[in-house]
């Protein structure tokens, strides 16, 4: 387990920060109320190209336990893939859903088609963030606010408007369905 | 110098009485002078030589860090002096929190971006829409105007006609009316 470098930093913020705003911040510096004691600090480690955000202290612990021994620590955000890009694991969602900058919200109908993979058509489509441009990270979420998964849009917000209901609004990237269908390579590498 | 002239002519004297045969006892004669002579001299000249080269202090390139010309160096293979070996990690807040500035402000930048050209594709295509529109409702207009064209020509003829023929009739009729009474006549 080691911290990461300057270029891993830079790939997985640029990742981090195509589905969220400026609110990103508060994932490395906590409210200042909690970040008192150095050992709340939160931090990124990386441990067999896997990267987890987890405190300091938590981290510090780890070291106690070796290599090959240690599954997982904290929250798993995603891996580096072999040719240096970074995607996101399905963990990451509960992070990334309170600071996300564009938001989808997918009508009752529409989350079963959702969390079996498929992609998000017109019809399902709720409500979304006005101003969205085309291929840009949102989250997805059920009409309560419960984030179900992660997506790219396929247009923007303006010409969606003009889309047929069958018409392909959100690709999927992520979604909680993983958490069963991935079960076996989710955790273990 | 007289000692380095013997050693010439001893020299000389071997390479030429390799060849005849006749004159190896005189060869003989001066290679048993030559050990008592030769050593002291080799070792005169060396150490006269030795000293001077050694005062000088030959510098590699290394040690004198002049640039190697004419060679690529490939990235990572000659690292700065004491710089660390290896991966350099960020760890700390600070140099996390610049990172994530620069690549907010890069992100921000391209959705704005690409914000400005769907504005602007957007206001391409309303302005083909409406000339679209305009060119429609002129075909149309045209259209119009040839149906009535048409119309018109269509109605205008038959009235002619019927205009004509009523004309035409109404004299016939009238004459008709008054030859058409049939007379029948009995002879």
């Amino acid at each position: 387990m080691r911290p990461l470098t300057e270029p891993e930093t830079q790939t997985l913020f640029s990742k981090l920060a195509n589905y969220t705003g400026p609110s990103l911040k508060a994932l490395i510096a906590p409210p200042p109320s909690s970040s008192s004691k150095e050992d709340t600090r939160m931090v990124f480690r990386m441990h067999q190209s896997r990267v987890y955000y987890c405190s300091l202290h938590i981290a510090n612990l780890a070291t106690s336990i070796a290599r090959p021994n240690l599954l997982s620590v904290g929250t798993c955000l995603g891996k580096f893939t072999k040719t240096g890009k970074f995607r996101l694991h399905v963990t990451a969602l509960d992070i990334i859903a309170p600071h996300a900058r564009y938001k989808v919200w997918i009508k009752p109908n529409g989350e079963m088609p959702f969390l079996y993979g498929g992609n998000i058509v017109k019809a399902h489509v709720g409500r979304w963030s006005e101003d969205c441009p085309e291929h840009q990270g949102v989250v997805v979420l059920k009409m309560d606010d419960t984030p179900l998964g992660i997506g790219v849009t396929a247009r923007s917000t303006a010409e969606t408007k003009r889309l047929e209901p069958t018409g392909i609004t959100v690709f999927r990237q992520v979604d909680v369905g993983e958490y069963l269908r991935e079960e076996d390579t989710l955790f273990a590498t | 110098m007289a000692p380095t002239r013997t050693v010439k002519s001893s020299v000389k004297g071997a390479k030429s009485s390799s060849k005849p045969s006749a004159l190896g006892a005189k060869t003989k004669s001066r290679v048993s002078r030559k050990p008592k002579a030769p050593p002291p001299k080799q070792q005169k000249t060396k150490p006269a030589q030795g000293p001077a080269k050694k005062k000088r202090k030959i510098y590699t390139d290394k040690e004198l860090g002049i640039p190697k010309l004419n060679m690529i160096t490939p990235v990572g293979v000659d690292l700065p002096k004491g710089k660390k070996k290896g991966k350099v990690f960020v760890d700390d807040q600070e140099s996390m929190m610049t990172i994530l500035a620069i690549v907010n402000a890069n992100k921000e930048g391209q959705i704005e971006s690409k914000m400005m050209k769907s504005r602007q594709m957007e206001e391409i295509r309303a302005a083909r829409r409406k000339e679209a529109e305009a060119r429609q409702e002129q075909r149309k207009s045209k259209l119009e105007e040839t149906k009535d064209s048409m119309r018109k020509k269509r109605k205008r003829k038959p009235d002619v006609a019927v205009g004509a023929e009523t004309s035409e009739s109404v004299p016939k009729e009238s004459k008709g009316g008054k030859v058409g009474r049939k007379r029948v006549s009995f002879a």
